[in-house]
């Protein structure tokens, strides 16, 4: 008895975000989170995912089906995505990168650990302390030693310094 | 006059507390306990002079310090509730006054950032960044010398070698050329003691390796962090030239380095860093011909472990193998009205640079070695309209960086250029001139060396 089906049956995974919504995904997609991958070893069909919301679960789909699809020649076509995929509100993409990093999705924690550093590199020191909610826990004469052991750093490209914080 | 009754009846409640807690020594870690409820109803105005920089906003706090008897104080009526302390003191400079803003409560999130994610994204910044976001804190600050900071770095992909140079002028200090950014970076502290007048011979790993003008003593230092040795004393007597060359021992220079010299009897030692000490693995085998004519304007080329030098009489290579310890020769025709060569490395390929000059028009060319055949072959030249500008001039060339990304100084009479050439697209590029801050005039580029930079890397 020949199987007649004409394509493979390929194993389905469901994944469930913190707000209890579910999204069906392959497997062979699903494993490039390690953290999934680590649970599909463990037999679970139904991952719950306590720790990503909805919306951001469905970017990491798409980024996961995205990547699932590479072959050697749309390499480019891939680029354009993560240019594009990375084009997102601060917010947007720190709950991108704390998600990724909970998912084990390491080319993912790259991508997105590099748009954030090409977001913040032209910030002030000011923005970066009011972005991260760091405080100032530098005495003004400490403050001096440290600005005048890179003061080439600090004195090249004062103007394009951005003070926003967001 | 309720103010004052809530307050009488909150006496009442904190002198129950107490005495529930009699028997607990210490009076200030009384624990919540459930089943007295008054304790639910304190009211919330007693605590508004709470400390402006607690992040701890709970009420538990506050019910843990009910016990210390200097609260008790508060109870008089009357008189206003006095600033509450912190339970820690914490040493806080300025406040970031817009922390406790409800459109700011976004900001408050950040907070959960972990620390692994801030320093894989600090390490993506570019280096000029780095040292400015060393102001944002104390720990930041020490993220240089952080183990999980540097294991971050080693997982970016390697960014475009920059080059420390040494400018006629300033023979002391050292001008840094970023070629992604096109720029110079001048630090204000030197990298190295003033009063030493030291010359760059090599790099590996973000380090860079300088021998003293007299070639007698070798120093490590990384450029960035000014991260300094001095090599102890080498075995030998007398101070003739010698070529060096440096390699890692492993993926960074924190896993040790080797630094080797060579000089033309044939003679040479190799450095360990772990061990701090110099070794004479050998000696050179009889297949190298002696005395060996090294080429010391080529700089050397380093590939994984083995070193490559430039030789004449006859032309050709001398590589060493630091794990092996083995010296090879090969014989390799140079080619003809070749002048100011030198070795260079792109991707494991080894490649030669030089002026080629015919009459009165000098190029400069590009081969590139045929393993096979022990050949050059060209495979590129400058472009037409650049060389031009030397018709006729008597032209020097120094190489200033060989390793992927090219950096040439092409100096005549009256001018000094410098370019850069990529190996791998094959890109002629210009470099500013180098200029000092608050200076108006160029200075000329006597020597220098290519460098990975590495925040991480420790001499």
């Amino acid at each position: 008895m020949a199987s007649s089906s004409k394509t493979e049956q390929k194993k389905m995974l469901i994944l469930k975000s913190s707000e209890e919504e579910e999204f069906e995904i392959e497997e062979s997609i699903a494993v490039q989170s390690g953290t999934i991958k680590n649970m599909v070893e463990d037999d679970f069909t139904l991952i719950p995912l306590p720790n990503v919301d909805t919306e951001t679960l469905i970017k990491i789909i798409k980024y996961m089906k995205k990547h699932g699809e590479k072959t050697k020649s749309n390499e480019k076509d891939i680029e354009e995505f993560d240019k594009e995929f990375v084009k997102k509100s601060f917010t947007e993409l720190k709950e991108l990168v704390l998600a990724a990093n909970y998912l084990h999705i390491t080319s993912l924690i790259d991508l997105l650990c590099q748009a954030f550093a090409d977001r913040i590199k032209n910030k002030s020191v000011k923005a970066i302390r009011e972005i991260f909610g760091i405080p100032n826990d530098f005495t003004p004469e400490e403050e001096a030693e440290v600005y005048e052991q890179h003061k080439w750093a600090h004195e090249e490209g004062k103007e394009h310094i951005d003070h926003s914080a967001y | 006059m309720e103010v004052l009754a809530m307050l009488r009846q909150l006496i009442g409640q904190v002198k129950q507390l107490l005495e529930l807690h009699a028997a607990s020594s210490s009076s200030s870690n009384i624990s919540f306990h459930p089943q007295t409820p008054p304790l639910l109803h304190l009211p919330r105005f007693y605590f508004l002079n709470r400390d402006e920089n607690s992040a701890e906003d709970s009420c538990f706090n506050i019910i843990m310090t009910a016990g210390k008897s200097e609260n008790l104080k508060m109870l008089e009526p009357g008189k206003p509730p006095p600033k509450k302390k912190a339970r820690k003191e914490r040493n806080r400079g300025e406040v970031t006054g817009t922390s406790h803003s409800i459109e700011n409560l976004d900001q408050q999130i950040w907070k959960e950032f972990p620390e692994d994610l801030i320093e894989a994204v600090v390490a993506r910044l570019p280096i000029a960044t780095f040292f400015r976001f060393r102001l944002v804190c104390h720990k930041w600050n020490s993220m240089l010398t952080s183990q999980s900071f540097s294991e971050q770095c080693a997982q970016v992909p390697q960014p475009q070698p920059w080059f420390y140079t040494i400018t006629h002028e300033n023979v002391n200090t050292g001008a840094m050329y970023d070629p992604t950014l096109k720029k110079w970076h001048h630090p204000t502290i030197p990298a190295l003691p003033t009063k030493l007048i030291v010359l760059p011979v090599a790099s590996a790993g973000g380090l860079v390796c300088f021998l003293d003008i007299g070639h007698r003593s070798f120093y490590v230092c990384n450029p960035l962090t000014r991260s300094f040795k001095e090599l102890p004393a080498r075995s030998v007597k007398v101070w003739s030239r010698v070529a060096v060359g440096i390699t890692l021992c492993g993926k960074s220079a924190s896993e040790g380095y080797n630094i080797l010299w060579v000089g033309c009897d044939g003679e040479f030692e190799v450095y360990n860093s772990r061990n701090n000490s110099w070794d004479r693995p050998g000696t050179m085998s009889s297949n190298i011909k002696l005395p060996l004519a090294l080429n010391f304007k080529s700089q050397t080329v380093s590939i994984g472990s083995k070193l490559y030098f430039m030789r004449s009489d006859p032309d050709g290579i001398v590589s060493y193998d630091m794990v092996t310890g083995v010296w090879k020769q090969f014989i390799i025709p140079a080619p003809l009205h070749l002048s100011d060569h030198t070795l260079a490395e792109c991707g494991g390929r080894i490649m030669l640079v030089g002026l080629l000059t015919k009459n009165a028009a000098t190029c400069v060319c590009i081969w590139e070695l045929q393993k096979m055949t022990l050949l050059w072959k060209e495979v590129d030249r400058m472009p037409n309209i650049w060389c031009l500008e030397f018709y006729g001039k008597h032209v020097r060339m120094t190489c200033l960086g060989n390793k992927g990304l090219l950096m040439l100084s092409l100096r005549s009479r009256q001018m000094n250029r410098l370019v850069t050439y990529d190996f791998s697209t094959g890109k002629w590029m210009k470099v500013p001139g180098c200029i000092l801050p608050r200076g108006r005039k160029r200075q000329w580029i006597a020597c220098g060396t290519a460098f990975h930079p590495c925040l991480t890397a420790v001499a």
